[in-house]
C-alpha cells in the first residue's frame, strides 16, 4: 500500500530581500514528509533551516519571502490559500514550537489563557469547555497539578515547563504535523533528554509527523526517522537515519559525523571542519561546500552539483560513493 | 499590595515636608516687607506694613515661621489668599476642579486617539499612514503650546467664533450659581448631568475643546510615539510569532498579544502627563482664560501671595506622590510580573 504524504514541499526557495535585492538563503529544497514519521533537518546557522521552518506556515519575517516553490498539504498549496483558511491551518493542522519556549509565550497572559483561546480560535467550544481541555491538555504533557497552574503565568515556570506548555498547546487540536524548531537548544541537557522523550512519546500515541529542525546531529539520530542535511541554504543528503550515520556519503555529513565527541574515545583536539561555513543568502557559483570540502575539485568550484538518488539516499556531490 | 500602599502613604508627609521647606525657604529670600506689601492695599497707610510684620512674626527665624505654617497646614489652614481674594483652601476647592475636567479630557482624548494610532503607525510601518502618524507626531511634538493655543483661538474664536474663551457663558454663570442649580462635587460637567441640565452641560463642554485640543497636541505626539516604538518592539518578539503559529486572528494578534504587553509604558507616561496636566496647565489657561487651579498659581506667584504659592505648591507636591502610587497600582494590573511588596 502506498502512503501519501501529508507534507509535500517541492522545488522551494526563500529569499531576503536587502537594498532591493533578493538574496536566496534557501533553495531547490524537496522533500515528502509522511504521516507518522520524524524528519530532521540539521544545518548549521544560517544554514535556511528555521527559514525553511517559517515558510511552512507563512511565518517568515517581512524582510523575507518564498520566491518560488510549493507547500502541499494534502495537495493544497500552503503559498497560494487565502489568509483565513492558512490561519485555520495553523495550530490546528500544522502547529510549530520554538527555540526560547520562555519568550514565546506572552508574558502578560495566563498559561490558561493562553491555551484557551487557541482551543477557542479552532473549535466552538464555551470557557468551561476550553477549561477542561486546558487541564486535561497540561496533565497530558506532564505538569503536575494543571487545574492551579492554568492561571500561572509563563515567568512563574521554568524553561522545561514552558517548553512543555508550549507542546501542550501545538498538541491542542491534534494537529497532523509538528514543527519543532530547535525545542531543546535552550534548555538544560536533563531538560533536553525529558522534552525529547515527550515529544517521541506524543508522536507515537497521536500518530503525527514531525519535523524536527536542529543544529545537533546526535540529536537527530537518536530521533528521527529521516534526516536531512541543509547546507548554505541547499540539502547535501537525505537519508534514512540510520544509514545517514552508519555509512555517510556527502563530505560535509561525514565532516560533521567525524565532528561528534564519543564518550568512548580520547582526543587531544576536538575535531572540526576547516573554515567557515557561508553567510546567509552569499551565493558562489559551484557547491557552498567546495571551499572547505577535502575532496574538491575544480568542478566543484564551477558548477553547482545536482542532488541525485544513490541507492535509498538523495546526495548532492559530483563525487559519487564506490562501494 | 496593601501593605506596600500604606508604606508608599506613610512617605507622603515626608516628601511633603521637604517640598514645602524647600519652599518657604526660597520665599524667605523675599524681605517681610516685600511679603507683607500684598496686605497693605492703599499705598497712604505704609505705616500699617510694620504693624502686618509683627502681627505675622515676619522677622522670625525661619524654622520657628516655617513651624507656625506648617502647624496652621495641618490644622486643615492654608492661610489667606490676596491675590484671590478667598481662603487658598477654598481657592484650592474652586478652581482644582475645572482643571480635573480639562486635564482628564485632554488624557482621554490623548490616550485613545495616541495608542490608535501608534499601534495603526507599527502594524503600517513604512507605508503611508505611518508616514502621515509620523509627520503628525514631529509636527504636534515641535509646535509651541502658545502658538498653538493663539492660533487656534484666532481661527475658531476670532474667525469662526465657534468656541469662547473662559470656563463658561455668562448665561451658564447666571444658572450655576443661580438657586435652583445645585452643586454635587464641583465639576460642573458631572453637576450639570446630575442637575440634568445639558444646556450647562454643552456650554461647558463647547468652553473644554478648545484648550484641551490645545493641551493634547503635544501629548498625543509624544504618545504616539511611545506606542508606536513599543508596539514595533514587541510585534518583533517570539511570542507574536507564537500567536500567529497557533492560528489567531491577526487583531488578536495585534491588540491581545502585542498591545498587551505595548501598553505598559504608556501608562507611565499617561499618568505623568496626567499629572502634570493637573499642575501645570499654566500657559493654557492663562491664554483661554480658563478658570484653573493654573491661573491661580500663576496670579499668586505674580503678585508675590505668598500663602498661595504655598498652598498651590503643597497641592501639587501631594497630586504627585498620589498619582505616582496610583500609576504604580495600575503597573500591577497590566503586568503580572510587577508585585508591589
Amino acid at each position: 500500500m502506498v502512503v501519501s504524504p501529508v507534507l509535500q514541499v517541492c522545488d522551494l526557495q526563500v529569499s531576503f530581500m536587502m537594498q532591493k535585492r533578493a538574496y536566496p538563503v534557501l533553495r531547490e529544497l524537496s522533500y515528502n514528509l509522511l504521516p507518522g514519521r520524524i524528519l530532521a533537518v540539521v544545518g548549521e546557522s544560517g544554514s535556511g533551516k528555521t527559514v525553511h521552518a517559517l515558510s511552512l506556515l507563512g511565518l517568515l519575517p517581512p524582510a523575507a519571502h518564498v520566491s518560488r516553490g510549493k507547500i502541499l498539504y494534502r495537495d493544497t498549496d500552503l503559498l497560494t490559500m487565502p489568509r483565513a483558511r492558512l490561519r485555520d491551518v495553523r495550530g490546528s493542522k500544522i502547529s510549530m514550537i520554538f527555540q526560547d519556549p520562555s519568550a514565546s509565550l506572552n508574558p502578560v497572559l495566563t498559561v490558561g489563557e493562553q491555551l484557551i483561546e487557541t482551543l477557542r480560535a479552532h473549535k466552538p467550544m464555551s470557557k468551561q469547555q476550553a477549561r477542561e481541555e486546558a487541564v486535561r491538555l497540561l496533565e497530558k504533557v506532564g505538569i503536575a497539578d494543571a487545574p492551579a497552574r492554568l492561571s500561572a503565568y509563563p515567568f512563574e515556570f521554568s524553561g522545561g515547563m514552558c517548553q512543555r506548555v508550549m507542546i501542550a498547546m501545538a498538541l491542542a487540536l491534534s494537529p497532523d504535523i509538528l514543527i519543532a524548531d530547535e525545542p531543546t537548544t535552550a534548555l538544560d541537557v536533563t531538560i533536553q533528554a525529558q522534552i525529547l522523550h515527550l515529544i517521541r512519546e506524543l508522536q507515537q500515541k497521536e500518530k503525527m509527523a514531525v519535523i524536527f529542525i536542529t543544529h545537533n546531529l546526535a540529536l537527530a539520530s537518536e530521533i528521527a526517522d529521516e534526516v536531512l542535511v541543509l547546507y548554505g541554504g541547499l540539502c547535501m543528503e537525505q537519508a534514512p537515519a540510520k544509514d545517514l550515520f552508519e555509512d555517510p556519503h556527502h563530505p560535509y555529513t561525514k565532516g560533521l559525523l567525524a565532528s561528534l565527541v564519543s564518550m568512548d574515545r580520547r582526543v587531544e583536539r576536538l575535531p572540526a571542519i576547516a573554515g567557515q561555513p557561508p553567510m546567509a543568502g552569499e551565493i558562489t557559483k559551484g557547491c557552498p561546500f567546495a571551499s572547505r570540502c577535502p575532496q574538491a575539485q575544480e568542478k566543484c568550484r564551477q558548477q553547482l552539483p545536482p542532488l541525485t538518488q544513490q541507492g535509498i539516499r538523495m546526495v548532492r556531490c559530483f563525487e559519487e560513493k564506490t562501494l | 499590595m496593601v501593605r506596600y500602599i500604606i508604606r508608599r502613604l506613610l512617605l507622603l508627609p515626608l516628601v511633603i515636608l521637604g517640598v514645602t521647606f524647600l519652599l518657604f525657604f526660597l520665599t524667605q529670600r523675599l524681605s517681610p516687607e516685600m511679603r507683607a506689601s500684598l496686605y497693605v492695599k492703599d499705598p497712604r497707610q505704609m505705616g500699617a506694613l510694620e504693624e502686618v510684620i509683627r502681627q505675622y512674626g515676619l522677622r522670625d527665624n525661619v524654622f520657628k515661621q516655617y513651624g507656625r505654617w506648617l502647624g496652621q497646614v495641618v490644622r486643615g489652614d492654608l492661610g489667606y489668599s490676596p491675590s484671590a481674594n478667598m481662603p487658598v483652601a477654598k481657592a484650592i476647592k474652586e478652581y482644582l476642579p475645572a482643571t480635573v475636567q480639562l486635564a482628564l479630557v485632554t488624557m482621554i482624548l490623548v490616550v485613545l486617539f495616541g495608542v490608535w494610532f501608534g499601534v495603526f503607525s507599527a502594524v503600517h510601518k513604512d507605508k503611508w499612514p505611518d508616514t502621515i502618524a509620523r509627520f503628525v507626531s514631529v509636527g504636534g511634538f515641535s509646535l509651541p503650546i502658545f502658538v498653538l493655543g493663539l492660533l487656534l483661538l484666532m481661527l475658531f474664536y476670532g474667525k469662526l467664533g465657534w468656541f469662547a474663551p473662559g470656563g463658561y457663558s455668562f448665561q451658564t454663570d447666571l444658572i450655576v450659581h443661580g438657586p435652583s442649580f445645585k452643586m454635587y462635587t464641583g465639576f460642573l460637567l458631572i453637576d450639570a448631568l446630575l442637575n440634568g441640565n445639558m444646556r450647562v452641560f454643552m456650554d461647558v463642554l463647547s468652553h473644554l475643546v478648545l484648550p484641551a485640543v490645545t493641551l493634547c497636541i503635544g501629548s498625543f505626539a509624544l504618545m504616539v510615539r511611545v506606542m508606536r516604538s513599543s508596539m514595533l518592539e514587541e510585534l518583533g518578539k517570539d511570542y507574536v510569532r507564537t500567536a500567529r503559529a497557533k492560528g489567531l486572528a491577526e487583531w488578536q494578534v495585534v491588540y491581545k498579544h502585542a498591545g498587551k504587553n505595548a501598553i505598559i509604558p504608556v501608562i507611565t507616561l499617561a499618568s505623568i502627563q496626567f499629572i502634570r496636566l493637573l499642575g501645570g496647565t499654566v500657559i493654557v489657561e492663562t491664554i483661554f482664560d480658563y478658570p484653573g487651579i493654573g491661573r491661580f498659581g500663576v496670579m499668586a506667584a505674580q503678585q508675590l501671595d505668598i500663602a498661595g504659592i504655598l498652598g498651590f505648591s503643597l497641592m501639587v507636591a501631594v497630586l504627585f506622590v498620589v498619582g505616582n502610587l496610583v500609576s504604580d497600582i495600575l503597573y500591577t494590573a497590566v503586568d503580572p510580573r510587577i508585585r508591589l511588596d
